[in-house]
């Protein structure tokens, strides 16, 4: 009788849900712990395996883990699994498994201004970096945050965003809305129209972009336009997983699997990848 | 040299299977596969050593169609894990062909290696004793030798047998696991000295040279929608290929318990890559049938240095649509595809 396996990979540890946060009206942000704190300690873009049981498994990056404490994960009601999770309350106990993948090449970058570019909940994977960056301020430059959804609602993190974030040394938060809207007096368009108003010069700096699969493509060209090359930008693939070692099959783009050689990839590497993602 | 005879089989599995659950060939009515020894039936079942090559290929005995994993209970508040299910019986698989074990020579690293080890998988792996069966007569839709196979040396076997075409088989031991069996075996294994037999040619063959890196080079060609024009996405040649190893977890609830088991998938399906909210990177069949070949071809080659098509020949007698893979092997050698 095994209470956690943790040998076994493909056996989630128990946890505990120890606070939810809204953070739009479809975006919960989960902070889960066992007894010890955290199950296992997750670097920054890395991802788990969430198991609500009996209802279904999903992975998800996880957004932040904090000190030993317990780790966040920004979650999307978008299915099954997600509508059942967005039900449950402070207290209940779910399953997580991992770490999973690559994550942000975080010492590469270092001495580096950052550039995040994100859209709608494409904000939850950057995070973990963003809040790396914060935490190690003197190993990073100038940090730049472009982020956009569709409405103010569905911003995720406001209070980092609005608050927090920009009071931080030498840091910039830009925001945009695709629709203008009462009571928003700040900038509407779509994000690769803001970054190129924004125009943040390619030297000396990494490009990190999550986001739906449209804002990506345009928001690329867009970074190619003003002169960035491939290895300055980086960006975390998506794709359906059900293992998260490798050994499921689905998650492949060309002879890579996205949940362990991934999904943090820079475009150099993605160009060499058949164009599946 | 150790020979063994035929007439004896039947007490030689039965001694093994007091020992290890054991699989062999067997044909049952209108299906043939690996089965355990346990369920041969005298009055409607048939050894079928001699087929090439039985329907369902030996994968599953470690990697079964459907296995538990772990089990669980609904608890105030959330939920437990109860159990998890790690076989490590031992296990023996009897008359395998040299096409087959390749294939599972491909399982290990795809589950064994890079990282992770899957441990269901592993501990079925560990426990299991492997006696091939060396191939003089290839059958009409096998071409293992032209996927770098040598069906004379079974690569990875604790034991080898070879059909003398006698009523002897030729025994050979090649790993500790296989002086094993010989020992367990003593009584019925004698010493005699007999020719080997003469091994025939093979009618189907095609030239893989060159094949991975050209198809690296065609992703995006109009041919793959000709190639793929016929099939009818029905997941067939998955099942029954002995190297496809995708698997799909899920869930079975009873009531405040439950468990969570694993089973084969199929790229072929569109639900294998289809995500909640509903984008899909391989949403048509085009791009489904494409990933497979090119996994089949190329990228597990990239990966893993060995191609995960063995020349068995399953998929290319069930197709319903009449697609051979060695004819894609062939397409893909010959047309000028242009990327």
């Amino acid at each position: 009788m095994h209470n956690c396996n943790c040998e076994n990979p493909l056996v989630p540890q128990i946890v505990e849900i120890v606070k939810i946060i809204d953070e739009t009206p479809d975006v919960k942000t989960f902070h889960v712990r066992n007894e010890n704190g955290v199950p296992f300690d997750v670097k920054p873009g890395q991802l788990a395996m969430v198991s609500l049981l009996p209802v279904g498994e999903g992975m998800f990056s996880v957004s932040w883990q904090e000190e030993k404490e317990h780790l966040q994960f920004a979650i999307r009601r978008v299915g099954l699994m997600t509508d059942e999770l967005h039900s449950v309350g402070v207290g209940h106990k779910i399953g997580v498994r991992g770490p999973y993948g690559n994550g942000f090449p975080v010492e590469a970058c270092q001495g580096k201004d950052m550039l995040f570019i994100a859209g709608g909940i494409g904000l939850a994977p950057l995070r973990s970096f963003i809040k790396y960056c914060l935490k190690h301020r003197a190993d990073y430059g100038k940090i730049q945050v472009l982020y956009g959804a569709r409405s103010y609602a569905d911003l995720c993190f406001k209070d980092e965003l609005f608050e927090l974030w920009p009071k931080e040394k030498d840091t910039e938060v830009f925001t945009t809305l695709d629709r203008p809207e009462e009571g928003w007096d700040g900038h509407v368009g779509l994000i690769p129209s803001y970054l190129e108003e924004l125009k943040p010069a390619p030297e000396g700096k990494v490009a990190v972009i999550c986001g739906p699969p449209i804002m990506i493509k345009f928001a690329l060209k867009s970074l190619e336009k003003m002169g960035y090359n491939d290895e300055q930008v980086i960006t975390t693939l998506e794709m359906r997983m059900k293992c998260g070692i490798g050994k499921c099959g689905r998650c492949n783009i060309g002879s890579e699997y996205i949940c362990l050689d991934g999904p943090v990839f820079n475009l150099a590497q993605l160009r060499k990848l058949p164009p599946e993602w | 040299m150790k020979v063994l005879n035929k007439n004896k089989l039947p007490a030689v599995f039965d001694k093994l299977a007091q020992q290890s659950e054991l699989f062999v060939p067997l044909q049952k009515k209108e299906q043939s596969g690996f089965y355990s020894w346990k369920s041969f039936d005298q009055a409607s079942d048939q050894l079928a050593l001699d087929l090439l090559n039985v329907y369902l290929p030996p994968k599953q005995v470690l990697l079964p169609q459907t296995e538990k994993m772990y089990s669980f209970r609904q608890e105030e508040g959330g939920v437990a894990i109860s159990e998890v299910y790690e076989e490590s019986q031992a296990r023996v698989i009897f008359g395998i062909r040299a096409c087959d074990l390749q294939a599972i020579n491909c399982l290990d690293q795809a589950f064994l290696t890079r990282g992770f080890v899957d441990e269901f998988y592993k501990a079925r792996r560990d426990n299991t004793t492997i006696v091939a069966s060396a191939c003089y007569k290839p059958g009409a839709n096998c071409f293992c030798s032209s996927m770098g196979v040598n069906p004379l040396e079974p690569a990875g076997a604790d034991a080898i047998i070879r059909d003398t075409g006698t009523e002897y088989f030729i025994w050979e031991a090649r790993t500790p696991a296989g002086e094993e069996l010989s020992r367990q075996l003593a009584e019925f294994l004698e010493e005699k000295e007999l020719p080997l037999p003469q091994s025939q040619a093979f009618e189907r063959q095609v030239d893989m040279e060159g094949v991975a890196e050209k198809l690296s080079q065609v992703f995006s060609s109009p041919l793959w929608e000709e190639l793929s024009d016929a099939c009818q996405t029905c997941g067939i040649c998955t099942y029954l290929c002995p190297s496809c190893y995708c698997f799909d977890i899920q869930v079975k609830n009873q009531g405040e318990a439950g468990y969570r088991f694993r089973c084969w998938d199929s790229c072929m399906y569109g639900e294998y890559t289809l995500m909640a909210g509903g984008h899909n990177p391989r949403a048509s069949a085009t791009e489904r049938f494409r990933n497979r070949f090119l996994h089949k071809l190329e990228f597990f080659n990239e990966r893993y240095g060995m191609p995960l098509c063995t020349g068995c020949g399953r998929c290319i007698i069930a197709c319903p649509a009449g697609i051979d893979i060695s004819k894609i092997i062939t397409a893909a050698k010959e047309a000028e595809w242009s990327a």
